[in-house]
């Protein structure tokens, strides 16, 4: 009895499960089960809620992440972007350049011709549709004279065709509205009236920084700078006339105009469209200050203090047009003070502050602009500051999103100080800051990344335990970066101090492979190393197949120069090598 | 033993005239803190000869020699390097400067202490270094003009130092892990102090106080624009900044997915594909729009046959389908007179 009214609750609890099902199957299944009592319970209390969890919506590419996320870098393989044929793997900065240039152009070239004819491409048996794949349309389609033909070149970007049509227009009799003419302002004014470039982004880039930093080590010499910046502002250009045709501006014409001028190195006169602009009563936005504040700080012949006072100038008057600074402000401002090396420091600081009071966070280029000034080309006339220290103590453990341009700098920058300071500690504490969640990306393109790694890596053979240092060689080469030979000479001084001279024929294997077969300033260093002090006869014998190894690289080497080079040092220490190894005949 | 012995009282002979020839004559172990706090006492009151220093140089030399450790050439001169280049480079201060002059010669009296007492020499001589660099730390005043010339002859003496150390050979780096150990932990408690002093200059301190808080929190009410040119190719800029060739293939999978060439995981069948809206009972039962043919007769079968085939069709549209049964209904209405000859009724 007991048993058939439990079945009996059983089965309105379950109707809508079992159905016509009889009572004994609900019988046989719950006694069958051990819990008896526990469901007994259950029958009782009643039937639960039951709280349906609110449905998870995952991106789209959680499972990728997922899964990525499970993989690590593997120590032994060459970089994923080069598995391709093994034969091809790179073995050298240089080649990995220019794998990766090739790959890149390879891609180029064939979105070229697919967008050159696009007749031939027009069948598409992907199903959904994956428009990044069908050919782009780069010629205007409109054909006749109106404004949707002028914001059609406009979108396209094509500088001369939409000059061209607003011409036209103005020649037609039609009015073109202020916002199409500002949008062709705005082309005008960032491409600096040429057509926008066609480049590899890479070696655009790579052009521009190198340009970058040449003119800033020339900063007393603008005249220069201005030649190697190479898009000037000439006056009476396009923009300039478009903008004096225009029947009305608004702020954002006088803005653009600005910040057109001031990129191409018209700071003069953006310095007087400013004063127009406030002559006319309109306002700026905080993109134009920040141009005001590169043209002022850019500007030649004037002192320091002088210029520090422009800005400030101009700082007070973005507070009084109530514009609120961002953090390019900032940015901007740290970036100019750089160039006023011992005068910049103070300013510099309470700039710093004065962004934290305000509540903006400072980015990583923030940081890097402050290092590159209280750290400034390495002179410790009057001890150098520790605030890279401060600075370190700051960002440990935090993880940073792309905010500026220069973002990628600073880890280059903190890695140079370091090794400047020698110390060992700091430079761990950069490297477990690139480490955290995606701050690896921040360490830019590949001559920066290079750059970080050898000096760090020098460092360590510098400071650290020879076992640290050869667990660190391990790991970083080849899989990371591809050592110079100064780096490589680095290790075997550490090697060298730590009399662990066995390593040596490995290396020279590991050297070879890295295309430093015919160094000869590593050459000598290997040779000169084995060749100083008796050791163990089986060593013996190793260094002398490597010494053997190296005189038939000089040998072939002299296959490819008109003119052998043999130092005596290399010589010597080659007969030395041979003696001690019982290889009397080849000595 | 002996040699060395002769010469470390020779040293102490000829630095000061407070020594007492007992101090030199009694163990040594008891005599190493009267000979710290007579040398500091020596420090305060009376300037450092230079004689004394160059006679120090070459109790240095000498007991350099003795030694059983050999520090390499290389070794040295880089450690000489690294702590002349960190000596320059930190805040003069007065205890370190101290530490470095005081320690040629108490590293001589460390070394006689350490052969006399004949345990393990090496470590008694660190522990006593370490004793000796933590009475340098606590003593604090130091005149100008003694930490100047102590700088001169610090460089003079480790100078001399690297000069005579030429020719070493085998290595031993114990020695000189030791010795370098004992001023990084020197130098690292002295950033610290320093570090506590910075921090309070780097983040407090003067501001240029022309932008307020309040004020650039107010949010000044926005109008939307779009985002013209130079925000658009900003923004394109600072994407850049993060791009790193990819690690890995789900990387690379993840760039495919985001560009759109990928399927998404987990795999959905119908990605991408809408149908419309319709659902799945607009497919299937197509009677509703059988409503204006004739409910029975011929007609009424064929369209029967025309909705099952249709209902069954996965590659029609609903759109298509309805089409479908519309050409079937104009039809028929076209071809009226022959159905009527053929005496089909169409209502």
């Amino acid at each position: 009895r007991w048993l058939r009214f439990r079945c009996k609750v059983c089965l309105t609890l379950t109707g809508q499960r079992a159905g016509p099902c009889g009572q004994a199957p609900n019988c046989r299944f719950y006694s069958g089960s051990a819990t008896v009592p526990k469901v007994e319970r259950a029958n009782v209390t009643g039937i639960e809620e039951v709280v349906i969890p609110r449905k998870k919506t995952w991106d789209k590419v959680a499972v990728l992440q997922a899964l990525a996320s499970t993989v690590n870098r593997d120590t032994t393989a060459a970089p994923y972007a080069f598995q391709d044929d093994p034969y091809l793997i790179p073995t050298s900065s240089l080649e990995s350049r220019s794998f990766l240039l090739a790959k890149k152009s390879g891609e180029n070239a064939a979105k070229y011709i697919i967008n050159s004819h696009p007749k031939y491409f027009q069948k598409d048996i992907a199903e959904p549709h994956i428009p990044c794949l069908m050919p782009e349309y780069f010629e205007p389609q409109i054909e006749d004279i109106s404004e949707a033909a002028l914001r059609e070149r406009i979108k396209l970007k094509k500088v001369k065709a939409s000059v061209d049509m607003f011409d036209q227009l103005l020649q037609a009799g039609t009015t073109v509205s202020l916002e199409t003419s500002n949008s062709l302002l705005d082309l005008l004014c960032y491409y600096g009236d040429k057509e926008p470039s066609t480049d590899n982004h890479f070696q655009q880039s790579e052009k521009s920084e190198e340009l970058e930093e040449a003119a800033e080590e020339n900063n007393e010499k603008p005249k220069k700078a201005n030649h190697q910046f190479g898009n000037l502002w000439r006056p009476e250009n396009n923009a300039e006339r478009i903008f004096a045709l225009m029947p009305e501006k608004n702020s954002h014409s006088y803005c653009t105009m600005i910040r057109g001028m001031v990129k191409h190195r018209a700071l003069v006169q953006a310095l007087n469209l400013y004063t127009e602009l406030l002559n006319n009563k309109l306002h700026a936005d905080v993109y134009t200050f920040n141009a005001l504040i590169e043209a002022t700080a850019l500007s030649a012949h004037e002192k320091p203090e002088d210029k520090w006072n422009n800005i400030l100038e101009l700082l007070k008057q973005m507070a009084a047009q109530k514009v609120k600074p961002n953090l390019q402000t900032f940015n901007t401002i740290l970036k100019c003070l750089r160039r006023f090396h011992a005068f910049g420091k103070v300013p510099a600081l309470q700039t710093f502050r004065e962004m934290k009071a305000i509540g903006i966070e400072p980015s990583l280029a923030t940081y890097h602009y402050l290092i590159q000034l209280f750290y400034h080309h390495e002179n410790h006339s009057k001890g150098s500051s520790l605030i890279i220290y401060d600075i370190m103590n700051e960002l440990t453990g935090r993880k940073f999103s792309p905010r500026d341009p220069d973002d990628d700098m600073f880890f280059q920058s903190a890695m140079r100080v370091c090794s400047f300071l020698r110390d060992l500690e700091l430079a761990y504490q950069v490297h477990g800051l690139l480490n955290t969640g995606d701050n690896w990306k921040f360490i830019g393109p590949d001559h920066r990344r290079n750059f970080y790694y050898s000096k760090f890596f020098s460092l360590l053979c510098l400071m650290e335990q020879i076992d640290v240092t050869l667990k660190w060689y391990k790991d970083l080469i080849p899989s990371v970066f591809f050592p110079r030979s100064q780096t490589l000479i680095d290790l075997l001084q550490a090697l060298d101090v730590a009399n662990r001279l066995e390593v040596i024929p490995q290396i020279w294997k590991d050297s070879k492979e890295y295309g430093h077969t015919f160094r000869s300033d590593l050459k000598e260093e290997i040779l000169m190393l084995m060749a100083r002090d008796q050791h163990p006869p089986e060593l013996q014998v190793a260094f002398a197949n490597c010494a053997a190894d190296i005189k038939s690289t000089y040998e072939s080497q002299d296959g490819r120069q008109a003119a052998p080079e043999w130092p005596a040092n290399s010589l010597n220490s080659i007969a030395v090598l041979f003696l001690r190894a019982g290889r009397t005949q080849e000595a | 033993m002996t040699g060395t012995k002769n010469n470390v009282q020779r040293n102490f002979g000829t630095n000061s005239v407070n020594y007492s020839k007992k101090d030199e004559q009694s163990a040594p172990t008891h005599g190493i803190s009267k000979e710290t706090e007579s040398q500091e006492s020596v420090k305060e009151n009376t300037k450092k000869d230079l004689l004394d220093i160059i006679k120090g140089m070459k109790i240095e030399l000498s007991t350099v020699n003795v030694q059983t450790t050999k520090p390499s050439s290389r070794r040295q001169r880089k450690s000489v390097e690294a702590t002349i280049g960190s000596l320059q480079k930190t805040l003069e201060d007065a205890p370190k400067k101290r530490t470095k002059s005081v320690s040629p010669e108490l590293e001589a009296a460390a070394s006689a202490v350490a052969d006399f007492l004949r345990f393990d020499k090496q470590t008694t001589k660190s522990e006593l270094l370490r004793q000796l660099q933590q009475h340098e730390e606590v003593s604090k005043t130091q005149k100008d003009g003694e930490r100047t010339k102590i700088s001169v002859s610090n460089i003079i003496s480790d100078m001399k130092v690297a000069k005579s150390a030429t020719g070493r050979v085998s290595t031993r780096p114990v020695h000189q892990i030791q010795f370098d150990e004992g001023t990084d932990s020197l130098m690292g408690q002295k950033t610290d102090d320093l570090k506590k002093s910075l921090r309070k200059n780097m983040l407090k301190g003067k501001r240029l106080n022309i932008f307020y808080l309040k004020t650039v929190t107010e949010e000044a009410p926005k109008t939307e624009t779009a985002p013209s040119l130079w925000d658009v190719e900003f923004a394109k800029q600072l994407a850049m900044v993060n791009e790193q060739p990819l690690q890995n293939g789900f990387a690379e999978m993840i760039q495919w997915t985001k560009e759109g060439k990928l399927w998404e995981f987990p795999i959905d069948n119908e990605a991408g594909f809408d149908d419309d809206g319709s659902e799945f009972h607009e497919h299937v039962f197509l009677d509703k729009h059988l409503k204006d043919f004739p409910k029975q007769g011929p007609i009424r079968h064929f369209m029967e046959l025309v909705t099952c085939g249709l209902s069954k069709n996965p590659y029609l549209s609903v759109k298509q389908k309805i089409e479908h049964i519309e050409w079937f209904r104009n039809y028929f209405n076209e071809k009226q007179d022959i159905l009527k000859e053929s005496g089909i009724r169409l209502n």
